[in-house]
Order: structure tokens, then C-alpha cells, then sequence
């Protein structure tokens, strides 16, 4: 038996190596944050300023309204005039919104029809075509980037939402329909039967039933597809051209790629744009977690 | 009678629609592309050339180099993030206080694009102005900056840095949902055996963490050795082509040498790669359980 000494420092040691993981996770983004609301004369020094003071609200207010600094020693009005490409941060944003937010409605939708079908029943052709689906998945994107460019152009498409949310749609609807097709095998099939033998449809049973029993999974799979969506950079890189249907991360990394950039302008857009995902992340973590729980825990 | 057998079709058709779309078609379109001659600067010659452009592609330089930087890359990738999300996940199935709190974070770098990841590393570890250099030089480790990102080492093993912190919290929940399903019986059955905390892992843990670790190995491989927005943003491929990994090089035979038989042989190359790996897991997998 071990003491209750032995037993403290254990405890101890594993909330220390808790804390350094935590550190490890949120440093990036304290420095991006911190970076945000420095002057660029701080960030060029070596060392940088660790804490800029006072903090300058300037960076945000040049990419919100193009209104340039008090300060332009502190803030380096040179690498501003060649960083006015920040000023786009906010259509790139709105495209991305348009597009994660289809993306994920059609999931939802579509997935979840098709997904209950996979999990309930029984058709010709269900076994090959639930491969079919998942395997696809397995297919490398750069392997496809030129015929997926075809594709778009003979659609006449190029640069629009529409072929994007076309291209996203192929690249979740193999998770959601896997993810949702477990979900829904997990639920107690009772109460459906009930519901059939009462007279409800398939359809009437999925959306009375199925649907309000597997919110959770619903709630996790939307988000999935959404981050899918708004994450995602070699496509959108590819099919878009102009701020019209750019995305934000096709606009960041033409941002960061710039070699004379203000890193202090680049770390406000940085902040700007990961908002949406990370409030997702910490609200809807129990479900994403859960989510994953139940797709994987057969 | 036939709504009801019709329910299944049109419930599955649309996906399947979209899906194959963007699979068929393309796979044989790579195909096509891959055995004719089609470089967009000599916009007239589409000849069938056969294996031209995978004899080409095989036997140059920068393949087998790229092919290297791949191999070295995923290798640390995968068993960085396979360390780092099992130690996470031990970490997060304690019953502590700082566990909650890892809990909270733990989705976050998960969430966010790699393009921002590959930003905000690439401003961490900036040879010129980088906080880590900064950092060290206060505290005296280092006399003058480095430049972590223009030596061939430092930048391969910065980009794992920035793919472990983005890729190990996916790994990390994935253990944990598995760790959390072993029965706490076994534990104290352990215990009574005489198994100390190493043996109560090996044989208790381990055995029932190896589906999802499999997993995870699989997932983490198909991601590192496809990874392009992490270069894009980081390295562009370099310094001397270090970083120079087999989806960015496919990517530059397309895009910068605008060779598109080139590229689609290349990304074939890749295609088949990958199934080979997953194949191998799937049998290391399943044949160890059935043993």
C-alpha cells in the first residue's frame, strides 16, 4: 500500500504535466492575441515586446474600416501599405460563413436521410453503395484537383459558392454518413416499430422519432461539416479567384505568404477568423466529444 | 407498396449522386491524364505516351527525394501524435482538477484551419522576429536567434510541432471515448493479481485501446503523408526541399511546372500509396486479434 504522501505527489505531478499540456495548447494563441494588439516597431525587435503597452485597438480598426494609425512609428506605416489585402479579411469571412452554413444544412439534411436508411433498412444495393461511400474518402484531394477543376469549369462554375458547397458535400458526406449511420444503430429500434405500427411513414418516424433521440449526434455532425467547410484551403485555393467566392484561409495564406507583411495586422485577422471554430469547439464540446463516443464505442 | 420501396433509393440516391461525381469521374480522369502527354505550355501535343509519365516521374530526382522527406515527416508525425494524443488521453481520464481544465481546451488548436496553425507556428519559430527565439534568448539558452525554419532538421521537426498540436487532440478524444469503455472491474481484477500500474497498462489498457489506437494510426498516416496546407504556409516546400513532401510536390508539378501528366501520375502514385498502408494496418489489426 502506498502512502498518503506517495499518493499527493502523484497527484501532484499529473496536474503539473495537465497544466504544461494546457500551456502547450493555449500559448499559440495567447502570443497570436497578444500580437494583435501590438504596434509592428514592438513585434521587430529582438526580443519582441512581450507586453505591448498600452495596448492599441489599431490593427482591428484598420481592418474593420481601412482607417490608418495615429502612431505610424509604432506601427510600421510601411508594411501597412503593403498588407492592404487584410481589408478583404471581411468578405472572406462572409464567403466562408455562406458556404460552411450550406455545407452543414445539407449534411443534416441529406445525411440524415440517407444515414438512416444505411442503419435501418434493408434495400438491394445497400452494402455496395455504403462501401462505395466510405471508401471515397480514401481518395487523396490532390489526386483530384485537376478533373475537379474540369468539372467546375464545365459547369460554368468556377468562383462561385455553388462549387464549392458541391465539392464540400462530396468530402463530408462519407463521415456524416458513417458517423450518422452508427449513431442511429445505437438507438433503441422499439420505439421506431412503435411508431411504424402506429402508421407513421419511414420518413414521418425519422423526422418524430429518430430525429429528436439523436440530437446529439445531429448537433456533432453538424459541426463537423461545418468546420470541414471552413477549414478547408486546397480547393478553395483552386476554384475560387476573386475575393467573390474566396475563402478566408485562401485569403490568409496569401496574407501570410506576403513577405512584407505587418505580423501585427496578420495576428488580428488570425484572431478574427478563428473565432467562429473555437466557440463552436468550447460550446459544443460535450457533443462533439460524445458524438465521437458513440461512433467509435461499438 | 412501392413508396415504400422506393424510400430507400431516393433517401440514399442524392448523396450518391454527389459523391460518385467527384470520385468516378475524376479517378478517371487522372487515369487519362496520366497516361498522355499534357503539359500547358505545349497546349497542342496530347499524344498517348503509355507510362512516359510515370517511367518520368519515378525515375527523377526530386521523386525519391520527396519521397524521403515524406517518409521522415510522417514517421515523427504519426508516432509524435500517437505519443502525445495517448499521453493526453491518460491525462484527461483522471478524476483531477487539471484535467477539467484540459478538457475545456483540448479541442481547440482541432478546430481551427492548419493554414492558420501553419501561420501562427511559422510566426513562433521566425528565424528574424520569432517569440520562441525571443524567449530563449531572455532566458538565456541560446546567445543569438536561430534560424529554426532554414536548416533542413529544425524546419522538418518545426512542422511536426505544428502538426502534432494540431492533430493530437482528434487522437487524444478518440482515446479517451476508448479508454473510458474498459470495464473497471478488470482494473481492480489486476490489482488483486498483483499487477502494478505498468502491468495493469500493458495488459489491461493496451488490449483494449488497440482497435482505436489502429484507428488512429490509420487516420494520422493518411493525414501526414496527404498534408499540402501546412507546407503551403510554413515552408513552401523548403529549405532545399526538406519539407518538399509528396502531396506539395505533386502540387508544384501541376501548378508551377504546369506538367499535368506529370502531377496526375504523381497523385495516382500517391492514391495507391495510401490503400497499400491502409491495407497493411487493417491486416496488422485484425490477424493480432484473432491470435
Amino acid at each position: 500500500m502506498r502512502g498518503r504522501g506517495a499518493r499527493r505527489l502523484e497527484r501532484a505531478a499529473l496536474n503539473t504535466l495537465c497544466l504544461g499540456v494546457t500551456c502547450f495548447i493555449l500559448a499559440p494563441f495567447v502570443w497570436m492575441l497578444i500580437c494583435s494588439f501590438a504596434g509592428e516597431a514592438e513585434l521587430t525587435r529582438r526580443p519582441p515586446v512581450f507586453v505591448p503597452t498600452p495596448p492599441t485597438l489599431a490593427n482591428y480598426t484598420f481592418i474593420f474600416t481601412g482607417q490608418l494609425p495615429r502612431d505610424p512609428a509604432r506601427h510600421g506605416i510601411f508594411v501597412w501599405q503593403t498588407s492592404q489585402e487584410v481589408r478583404s479579411l471581411l468578405p472572406a469571412l462572409r464567403n466562408s460563413f455562406i458556404v460552411a452554413v450550406s455545407v452543414m444544412a445539407a449534411n443534416v439534411l441529406f445525411g440524415a436521410l440517407a444515414a438512416y436508411s444505411f442503419a435501418r433498412l434493408r434495400f438491394p444495393g445497400r452494402g455496395s453503395s455504403y462501401a462505395f461511400i466510405l471508401i471515397s474518402r480514401l481518395m487523396p484531394a490532390v489526386a483530384v484537383a485537376i478533373p475537379f477543376y474540369a468539372i467546375v469549369q464545365r459547369f460554368d462554375l468556377l468562383d462561385t459558392y455553388r462549387a464549392l458547397i458541391l465539392v464540400y458535400l462530396a468530402f463530408t458526406f462519407p463521415f456524416t454518413i458513417y458517423f450518422l449511420s452508427v449513431y442511429f444503430r445505437y438507438l433503441p429500434a422499439e420505439v421506431e416499430e412503435a411508431a411504424l405500427l402506429d402508421g407513421c411513414s419511414r420518413f414521418q418516424t425519422l423526422l418524430r422519432v429518430v430525429v429528436p433521440c439523436a440530437a446529439p449526434g445531429l448537433v456533432a455532425a453538424a459541426a463537423f461539416a461545418f468546420m470541414t467547410a471552413y477549414n478547408e484551403f486546397l480547393f478553395a485555393l483552386l476554384l475560387t479567384q476573386t475575393i467573390a467566392a474566396q475563402t478566408m484561409p485562401v485569403l490568409l495564406a496569401a496574407v501570410a505568404t506576403n513577405p512584407a507583411v505587418s505580423h501585427a495586422l496578420l495576428a488580428a485577422c488570425v484572431i478574427l477568423a478563428i473565432i467562429p471554430p473555437a466557440l463552436l469547439a468550447l460550446l459544443l464540446r460535450r457533443y462533439l466529444t460524445r458524438g465521437l463516443v458513440a461512433s467509435i464505442a461499438r | 407498396m412501392t413508396r415504400e420501396r422506393c424510400y430507400p433509393y431516393a433517401t440514399v440516391l442524392p448523396v450518391l449522386v454527389v459523391v460518385a461525381l467527384f470520385t468516378v469521374y475524376p479517378l478517371l480522369y487522372s487515369v487519362h491524364l496520366s497516361v498522355h502527354e499534357n503539359v500547358l505550355t505545349r497546349p497542342h501535343d496530347h499524344d498517348f505516351v503509355g507510362l512516359q509519365n510515370f517511367r518520368e516521374v519515378v525515375t527523377g530526382y526530386y521523386f525519391w527525394r520527396s519521397l524521403w522527406s515524406t517518409a521522415t515527416f510522417a514517421v515523427m508525425a504519426v508516432a509524435a501524435v500517437a505519443l502525445y494524443g495517448l499521453g493526453t488521453a491518460l491525462l484527461l481520464n483522471q478524476a483531477l482538477l487539471g484535467s477539467a481544465l484540459l478538457n475545456v481546451v483540448v479541442l481547440l488548436p482541432w478546430a481551427i484551419p492548419t493554414v492558420i496553425s501553419g501561420i501562427i507556428w511559422r510566426w513562433i519559430f521566425d528565424g528574424d522576429y520569432g517569440v520562441l527565439n525571443g524567449l530563449l534568448l531572455v532566458t538565456g539558452v541560446v546567445n543569438r536567434y536561430v534560424p529554426w525554419m532554414s536548416q533542413t532538421f529544425t524546419a522538418r521537426l518545426c512542422m511536426v510541432v505544428a502538426h502534432v498540436w494540431k492533430q493530437g487532440p482528434l487522437a487524444a478524444v478518440f482515446l479517451v471515448a476508448a479508454l473510458q469503455v474498459i470495464p473497471p472491474a478488470l482494473y481492480d481484477a489486476a490489482h488483486i493479481d498483483g499487477a502494478g500500474r505498468w502491468k495493469a497498462f500493458r495488459f489491461v489498457t493496451l488490449p483494449y485501446l488497440k482497435p482505436t489506437l489502429g484507428l488512429v494510426l490509420i487516420y494520422e498516416t493518411i493525414v501526414a503523408i496527404a498534408t499540402f496546407d501546412l507546407v503551403y504556409v510554413m515552408t513552401g516546400g523548403g529549405p532545399a526541399d526538406a519539407t518538399a513532401i509528396i502531396g506539395w510536390y505533386a502540387y508544384t508539378e501541376i501548378f508551377r511546372f504546369l506538367n499535368l501528366g506529370h502531377g496526375a501520375a504523381l497523385a495516382l502514385i500517391l492514391g495507391v500509396m495510401l490503400l497499400g498502408l491502409v491495407m497493411v494496418y487493417l491486416r496488422a489489426f485484425r490477424s493480432e486479434d484473432a491470435a
